[in-house]
């Protein structure tokens, strides 16, 4: 208990600031100046908005905000938060409630609620608390890390909030719950072998899932299987979308000449598909420098993840390379169409508020862990 | 240095666990930079050219329908454009949605609550053009229009709209619905059946009627062009014209609109004063069957049909127990009572029962041959009229003398001269839903589980009773095919094509079905029977018309359903006539049918319907139309 009386004061020490990881930081704001600026070029031709701000303007008061949250959740010791586990989980499941009955009804799903004007999806900042309780409970458990009951435990917990993001209905963020999980799962040491026994099971039961699927978002997961099949109906987006990342070839048509381009052929271009504007205005040179950026984040995620002090902080640096690595497969698998359609953001680089400030919020959580960490160099 | 975990009570970290997941990551990265590899540099130029292929879409070009004219050149279906408005959700301003809907409901005057539920009620994509409001007037479009940027999300179209006009010009689609019919979206199943011949999913297509019979003709060849799309498969740009579209064919038909106009005013006034629910006149040149009127009541407003019916209309018009949205002059059939006397009179000559100058006796009650004594069938004159030859009982319409007639022909040779005359087929009119009508024979009774058919139903059957039924249509073209000379003509209800502005360029040539096989002698003396029906005061004083010719004709009447509580039979009327120069001439070019369904006052009204017809189609100065409480002074038979 010595450690924990050491008051919350005592967390803004000035010699933790001297291990903040630069690095980290570095790839973070490349990466947001990507979606910056590919989200100027996306919406370059369309008519300016007849009020408020514009989409650019919007994105950079975002990273201000989830800057600012970045540099606090850091200074605070994230040990903090292995206390707070069960409001935290509680805050969670009540914030996914109230998006199923206070949401707004954004195409056709209930995703977001709005608080002072600004639209904000819970579920997203519902991915980064539920990593912090996950690694709460995995690093209780220990030398009994290895049982059955580990895996049906951190199951449970990670399954409620799943179901609820499943209803609203956001497939993408339920799949981003169930990679989490696994991650995480697989990083603190959890049976292999119980492990392969519950993979096994929800392939058994896809056909099932698959039937409770609404209509629309079954013919989309069809379509990465024969995209032209339906290219005018279900499958218009993907192949719109396999055009402009096609056409951009090696080094792409340049920014912003999407007037010329596939600009405006692809429904909800600066989300979900944002990856076919990098792809088509900077060409595959320009998707390598961003797939290399993810790698080096994912990387150094882990490697700060492997020297913090705790398994704690372990976890939360395996919850976040998790969550990141398989948003960022799902979605420019998607976009490419080696995966099926669903609506997964692009860390960063997809415009949207909330999962920009979310994800700077947590990497925050994980700069602390990397300042408190016993060594002082990676 | 406080740390509660301290290594060792905290989970060991497994450094094979850590590298597995390092290693998947980079596998799963390098697989995507592959897939960009292969999509860009391997294809790039094979999406590259996909991609502009796509962008360009091939749109069809609607053709300007067909337009109809009468035979003298007056529009009865037109085109005027319609405006409707469309949403498409995706566009439609974030959080300003409640705002343009209620714009839009200002500017058209209709309840903002409706659009927002037509909207919701859409399941399709949110980049699909959803129709919230079709027939807007011009003015509303204009003033949509012109918001148009305030408006995000609502787009107006402009579509082609048929109007189905009266003799002056003016809308008015009931005085020739049951003949032109109307259009209307085409169904799942008709798409189904037709989008190969390049038939569209949102696409009109005749419903009833000349819209229907002729839908090839009037639908024309859309052409299509190569259009560029933007955002969502909107279209942007017109590239070019690859087929133009070839306008339907404009048809002129052989109604003449003013002559439908009398006839119906004359039906109209005779359904009136006999109460009666369901009538028909249809008008002939028995020369060449050409239709020149032809009346069904109650009639439908085809216009309705035409703007997008409600469903209450709709309902309504189904629900009539008079069926209006039937042409009763060639889909129902009726039994023709005496009229079809002409048939049995034929058939008695022609197979050597009887001659022209014959005297038969005829009965009060005519005792059935075979049947047990007392078994008789009346004659509607209790009297009997003695002994008498063709001419005097067709004129008189004796029911004994035709019984015995039927039955000394039998039924099977009555029969066939029945369908000479053009009973129980289809006349091939080209008109949809026609009647074959129901004519009495052995086969018909085998068809029935019966052996054969019973002696008192052929004596019915010679007095087009019971056993008989036939549309108006039918009964038109027999008499005219008698008053031509013995040429049964196929009955035309289009005269032509004409230009845009309804001058004949092309005409269609009548068409004769058959000569009938019943010899001159015979068909003259039901002419000359047929005239005598007119001058002996069977049909009281149409004969004081001063027409120009020698009005001949036959009255009908056929019982049916229930005593009224008066004791008698409701009964159909028929009257049917032509006018030739002189009696027995071949020469009339006018021939009329009025048939009305159920009359509660005696007598036949249909006759009086013919006779004002007659007045007002000679612009005579006469009114000689009876009483309704005179009707009985025409013989019902």
């Amino acid at each position: 208990m010595g450690a924990m009386t050491s008051t919350f004061v005592d967390s803004f020490r000035a010699r933790d600031w001297r291990h903040f990881d630069l690095q980290l930081l570095l790839y973070v704001l490349l990466l947001i100046s990507v979606g910056v600026v590919m989200g100027y070029s996306a919406a370059f031709n369309d008519p300016p908005p007849a009020a408020g701000m514009s989409q650019t303007v919007k994105t950079l008061i975002w990273a201000a905000i989830g800057l600012t949250l970045f540099f606090v959740a850091a200074s605070v010791d994230y040990r903090w938060l292995r206390t707070l586990a069960v409001p935290i989980y509680a805050t969670v499941l009540g914030l996914l409630l109230l998006t199923m009955f206070a949401g707004r009804n954004l195409f056709g799903a209930q995703m977001s609620v709005t608080l002072a004007g600004l639209d904000f999806q819970f579920s997203e900042v519902g991915k980064v608390l539920m990593i912090a309780v996950l690694a709460a409970f995995l690093s209780s458990r220990r030398e009994r890390i290895g049982r059955l009951a580990t895996i049906v435990v951190a199951g449970v917990l990670m399954g409620v909030p799943t179901l609820l993001v499943f209803a609203q209905p956001d497939l993408g963020t339920a799949l981003v719950f169930v990679a989490i999980l696994v991650g995480m799962l697989f990083i603190s040491g959890a049976s292999l072998g119980w492990m392969g026994l519950g993979a096994a099971a929800v392939i058994g039961a896809a056909p099932v899932a698959f039937g409770l699927l609404h209509e629309y978002q079954r013919n989309r997961l069809l379509c990465f299987l024969d995209p032209y099949a339906d290219a005018q109906g279900a499958c218009y987006q993907l192949v719109q979308a396999l055009n402009a990342v096609g056409s951009g070839g090696l080094l792409g048509r340049g920014l912003t000449v999407g007037g010329e381009g596939q600009r405006g052929y692809i429904p909800v271009q600066s989300t979900d598909f944002i990856f076919t504007v990098v792809a088509e205005d900077l060409g595959f040179v320009g998707g390598v420098v961003v797939l290399t950026l993810f790698s080096l984040l994912v990387w150094r995620i882990l490697l700060i993840g492997w020297r913090a002090r705790d398994a704690f902080g372990l976890l939360i640096a395996a919850g976040l390379a998790s969550m990141i690595l398989f948003q960022l497969l799902v979605n420019v698998g998607m976009v490419t169409g080696i995966m099926p359609v669903t609506g997964v953001p692009l860390p960063f680089i997809t415009y949207g508020g909330s999962s920009l400030i979310s994800l700077l919020f947590g990497l925050g959580i994980l700069q602390s862990v990397r300042m408190r960490s016993h060594k002082p160099d990676l | 240095m406080a740390d509660v975990n301290d290594g060792r009570l905290d989970l060991t970290r497994s450094r094979p666990r850590f590298i597995a997941f390092g290693v998947a990551s980079a596998v799963l990265v390098l697989v995507l930079g592959g897939r960009l590899f292969q999509l860009q540099v391997l294809q790039g130029a094979e999406y590259a050219g996909r991609a502009a292929a796509d962008r360009t879409v091939e749109v069809p070009i609607v053709a300007p329908r067909g337009l109809v004219f009468d035979r003298a050149g007056r529009p009865l279906a037109v085109n005027v454009p319609s405006w409707t408005v469309n949403v498409r959700p995706a566009d439609l301003p974030e959080g300003g949605r409640e705002r343009v809907l209620a714009r839009v409901a200002d500017l058209t005057g209709v309840d903002a609550g409706d659009l927002g539920s037509r909207l919701a009620a859409f399941s399709g994509s949110s980049f699909d053009l959803v129709p919230i409001l079709r027939g807007v007037s011009r003015e509303a479009a204009l003033l949509i229009s012109e918001e148009g940027d305030r408006l995000a999300g609502i787009e107006v179209t402009v579509e082609a709209q048929r109007r189905y006009l009266d003799e002056t010009g003016a809308p008015g689609g009931e005085l020739l619905s049951a003949v032109v019919g109307y259009t209307g979206p085409i169904d799942r199943g008709e798409y189904a059946a037709l989008n190969d011949e390049g038939y569209l999913r949102n696409d009109a297509i005749g419903k009833a009627g000349i819209e229907s019979a002729f839908e090839s003709e009037l639908r024309g060849v859309y052409g299509s062009q190569l259009v560029e799309r933007d955002a969502s498969g909107r279209q942007a740009r017109v590239i070019s014209t690859l087929h133009d579209p070839e306008p339907g064919l404009n048809l002129m038909l052989t109604i003449d609109a003013h002559t439908q106009r009398l006839a119906t005013r004359a039906l109209e006034w005779g359904m009136e004063v006999a109460d009666v629910s369901q009538g028909v006149v249809a008008v002939m040149n028995p020369q060449t069957g050409e239709i020149l009127a032809m009346v069904s009541l109650p009639a439908y407003d085809n216009n309705k049909f035409a703007s997008g019916i409600s469903a209450a209309d709709f309902n309504a018009y189904l629900a009539d127990p008079d069926r209006p949205l039937r042409n009763h002059a060639i889909s129902d059939i009726y039994p023709p009572g005496s009229t079809y006397k002409l048939v049995t009179g034929i058939a008695a000559m022609e197979e050597g029962v009887t001659t022209p100058s014959r005297l038969w006796q005829t009965y009060g009650c005519f005792q059935i041959p075979g049947a047990p004594e007392g078994e008789c069938l009346y004659d509607w004159n209790r009297q009997g009229f003695g002994r008498i030859d063709m001419v005097d009982a067709f004129a008189v319409s004796s029911d004994t003398f035709f019984y015995q007639m039927a039955i000394e022909t039998g039924i099977d040779p009555l029969a066939a001269w029945a369908n000479d005359l053009g009973f129980g087929q289809r006349s091939g009119i080209r008109l949809p839903n026609e009647s074959a009508g129901i004519v009495a024979s052995t086969e018909w009774a085998r068809r029935q589980g019966r052996s054969g058919v019973f002696t008192g139903e052929v004596a019915q059957a010679g007095i087009g009773q019971n056993v008989i039924a036939v549309t108006p249509l039918q009964m038109l073209n027999a008499y005219a095919a008698v008053a031509n000379g013995g040429r049964l003509m196929r009955p035309m209800i289009v005269r032509g094509e004409t230009d845009a502005a309804g001058n004949l360029v092309r005409a269609y040539a009548p068409e004769v079905i058959r000569e009938l096989a019943a010899s001159d002698e015979s068909l003259r003396t039901m002419r000359i029977g047929a005239r005598e029906v007119i001058t002996t005061g069977h049909a009281y004083n149409i004969r004081d018309l001063h027409l120009p010719g020698a009005l001949s004709g036959k009255t009908g009447t056929a019982e049916f359903g229930e005593l009224t509580p008066g004791g008698t039979l409701p009964f159909h009327s028929w009257f049917v006539a032509y006018l030739p120069s002189e009696a027995g001439a071949t020469d009339a070019d006018l021939a009329v049918v009025a048939f009305n369904y159920s009359a509660v006052v005696p007598g036949n009204v249909s006759a009086e319907v013919v006779k004002y017809f007659l007045q007002m189609y000679f612009n005579l100065d006469q009114d000689l139309r009876l009483d309704p409480n005179d009707f009985s002074l025409v013989s019902a038979n």
